[in-house]
């Protein structure tokens, strides 16, 4: 364990030298420089909504037996993952949601939805503050309405529903999530078909095909 | 450089052709157009966990929107799957402007073979006498009598595994032991079969061993379920765990990758194929190669473009098309999820491992009396009984610990049935040469012109009603279910376009998969098909191709081509 985060220690002072000495050298750099850069200018694009995001994917997959899913990083992955489109959130907004201007207000040039300002203003409006200052209690109750109007099929809710696949996503597909929270099997071996619930069974997040179909 | 033999091709059918070409002795060239990928090495993907991927398995949509919008619509594609598909933006094709069809590829060293779906099932008498039954098409040179010692064959090399059920619509062949039902299923089989005992629900006949095949190096399967990452313990039929090395220990295999046939070259005086030429891809240099056979075996549609680029000023429509049918009577199988249904009662239950195979209720309609509704062909099931696991979660309302503890534990069961509906042959669904649109090898791009018809649409509503009728009976509660087709290519089951038959005059090739123009050509891939039954074809793209080998080889021997 001790070996482990001395590992890791290096590791990010390796990575964060690394930064330094691309800094120091501007602009002559090579492929592998410049992608550096390239991930230093995306981290800064996406800084303004790491704190809001981990604290929302940490209420959502809060702390139990096992890390909740802010901890694992799932707010990190959710911005990569809008910033890439995942689950559709680069296509344009439907006709419904463009029609409402709490939502159009966060639509981009190419018609698609900034999530993670929308989610800031409505989590704001919801808790009567900004969400970074809001009380345990606001942040819980701010987060739980918006849920339940998405599933009440309220038109202005439904961008919530993308952000809370991803944090599932970004949650059940860390290790913490993936194979200490449920279990993880790449290699199982062997098929039994009919096997007993206990009061411990965990779902697998190995089960792909469950993944995609169930 | 001269062989006695050149093969198009190296997924499921063209590894076939090289195994059985060098078995008989021949020298053989075989000629990749993607890249090589080697088994055991060359699977970068195979053991990684979803945390060691930039994008979590699920993959950058921004690229694949750009880059793969054709290929992501595949449900084998993802971040860990999509070195194993063509990059559509540097692939293109054509399709008219009503067409829809989704054209799934896998340009590379054993082609599909290593992201196929690996269902095997026989094609009965039902099957190759349904153009003649019904008059859609031409009939088939062909019955299952021809075939069935060549299914033998080549299943007992493939290792199937699956049960033995005396049906004869689904003959039952060389099999490995088969898979286990899970509970759910095994109830819904009984279910089904006690109110009607002419429809058989039986677990997935697939190519994925649970014997090991020592002789050739391959494990059992370890229930992964993840095959198109590729295999190192081959315990899945491709052409890197299987036919490849087989070829390769005769010392007459030579194989070329990153090569693209252009076409084959044709000699007027004395009517046959001299070789083929084709562009080194990374070089982008022209090159030939010559032999006494050539075998097409680059997927349907693209050994049909071969051809149609093959036109000389001898044959100006094409290579092998004097009945001018090249191109036409495409097909692909029509499907749609026809039931999805919750299956309450099993909550006691679970199970452990990724069976890498689901269940098949085969065909039952359109046998010995014309029963479909608005159809004279058959429709057939697969799908399966799952439990739900995390992704559950994105249909439930809530947040917190409760939330979480929920999704800790195994959902709650679901059963689906996907229909695969026989699609009719029809002239009208062809695939043309676009000349006024290239390729980056300046080859012209494929066009496809294809739509399903009343046929079609009559099974898939006849199969969406009776799909729900069997989940209902075996207690589920239908939550969904579909009657209309995917886009063509949905099934990934696109066929014909050089159909066989028996008169040269409204046909491309014989009986032996042998085209009726160029004695020394042959057609072993799905191209050659005359109608598309409902099964799974590639068992029987394998079985024709060992058979036209082992045809050609006579041939050749007794000096008649």
């Amino acid at each position: 364990m001790a070996d482990k985060t001395a590992g890791a220690w290096q590791r990010r002072e390796f990575m964060a030298g690394l930064a330094l000495f691309g800094a120091a050298l501007g602009a002559s750099l090579g492929p592998a420089d410049e992608a550096l850069a390239a991930a230093r200018r995306k981290a800064a694009r996406l800084a303004p909504h790491q704190a809001l995001m981990r604290d929302v994917a940490q209420l959502v997959i809060p702390r139990t037996g096992t890390a909740g899913a802010g901890e694992v990083g799932a707010g990190t992955f959710v911005l990569l993952a809008l910033d890439h489109g995942l689950d559709g959130t680069r296509k344009p907004l439907p006709d419904a949601l463009r029609a409402d201007p709490a939502v159009a207000a966060f639509a981009r040039p190419d018609g698609s939805l900034d999530h993670a300002s929308w989610l800031a203003a409505e989590l704001a409006k919801r808790a009567g503050r900004p969400f970074a200052v809001a009380t345990p209690a606001q942040r819980q109750s701010a987060l739980a309405a918006l849920d339940h109007d998405a599933f009440a099929k309220v038109p202005a809710a439904q961008p919530w529903h993308p952000i809370k696949n991803l944090i599932l996503t970004g949650y059940y597909t860390s290790e913490i999530g993936g194979s200490k929270e449920l279990n993880y099997e790449l290699v199982p071996g062997r098929w039994d078909p009919d096997v007993p619930v206990t009061p411990t069974t965990r779902s697998y997040s190995s089960d792909w095909t469950a993944i995609d179909f169930g | 450089m001269d062989f006695d033999a050149i093969v198009v091709g190296s997924g499921i059918s063209g590894g076939w052709a090289a195994k059985e070409l060098t078995k008989a002795g021949l020298k053989v060239l075989m000629i990749e157009r993607g890249r090589e990928i080697r088994h055991q090495q060359d699977y970068d993907t195979e053991m990684k966990a979803p945390w060691e991927m930039p994008f979590r398995g699920e993959g950058d949509a921004a690229l694949y929107e750009r880059e793969y919008p054709v290929q992501m619509l595949n449900r084998h594609f993802n971040e860990f799957t999509q070195g194993h598909f063509v990059n559509d933006a540097q692939n293109p094709y054509q399709t008219t402007p009503e067409t829809q069809f989704t054209w799934f590829r896998s340009y590379q060293l054993g082609g599909r073979s290593l992201t196929w779906g690996r269902q095997c099932y026989r094609w009965s008498d039902y099957d190759f006498a349904a153009n003649a039954r019904d008059g859609h098409g031409t009939d088939w040179p062909i019955r299952y009598a021809d075939l069935a010692p060549w299914y033998d064959k080549v299943e007992s090399f493939v290792g199937v595994s699956g049960a033995k059920e005396g049906l004869k619509q689904l003959p039952d062949g060389q099999f490995q032991p088969p898979m286990a039902l899970n509970v759910v299923e095994q109830h819904t089989r009984e279910a089904i079969a006690a109110r009607w005992p002419d429809r058989c629900l039986t677990v997935g006949r697939t190519a994925n061993l649970t014997q090991a095949k020592e002789e050739e190096g391959r494990a059992p399967c370890q229930y992964r379920s993840i095959c198109a990452r590729g295999c190192s313990y081959g315990a899945y039929f491709s052409t890197q765990s299987s036919t490849l090395p087989a070829a390769m220990a005769t010392g007459n295999l030579t194989v070329i990758t990153d090569a693209v046939v252009e076409a084959v070259d044709y000699d007027p005086a004395t009517r046959r194929a001299t070789g083929v030429r084709y562009i080194d891809t990374k070089t982008r240099t022209r090159k030939s190669a010559t032999a006494r056979l050539v075998f097409l075996n680059a997927g349907a549609f693209n050994s049909v473009h071969v051809l149609l680029n093959s036109a000389t000023e001898a044959m100006p429509q094409g290579l092998a098309n004097s009945s001018g049918v090249l191109g036409t009577h495409i097909m692909d199988h029509a499907n749609t999820l026809s039931a999805a249904a919750i299956m309450p009662g099993f909550d006691a239950h679970t199970s452990f491992g990724n069976r890498p195979t689901g269940i098949v209720i085969p065909r039952y309609r359109n046998m010995e009396t014309l029963d479909g509704v608005g159809h004279t062909r058959g429709f057939s099931f697969q799908g399966g009984a799952l439990q739900s696991t995390w992704t559950q979660g994105k249909r439930m309302e809530g947040i917190g610990a409760d939330y979480k503890n929920t999704l800790h534990r195994p959902g709650p069961w679901r059963m689906v049935l996907v229909a695969f509906a026989d699609c009719v042959p029809r002239a009208s669904n062809r695939l043309t040469l676009d000349r006024s649109k290239t390729d980056a090898n300046g080859l012209p791009q494929l066009k496809i012109e294809f739509a399903f018809g009343a046929e079609e649409h009559a099974a898939l509503a006849q199969a969406k009603a009776e799909a729900a009728e069997m989940l209902t009976a075996a207690g589920g509660q239908v939550i969904m279910g579909f009657d209309r087709p995917g886009a063509g290519g949905t099934a990934i089951h696109e066929m014909g376009g050089a159909r066989m038959g028996n008169d040269p005059a409204t046909s491309v090739l014989n009986k032996w998969s042998q085209a009726h123009d160029v004695a020394n050509l042959f057609v072993t891939d799905g191209a050659q098909m005359s109608s598309s039954a409902c099964q799974n074809p590639s068992l029987t793209y394998m079985a024709l191709t060992a058979r036209a080998a082992d045809a050609a080889v006579g041939m050749l021997r007794e000096g008649k081509i």
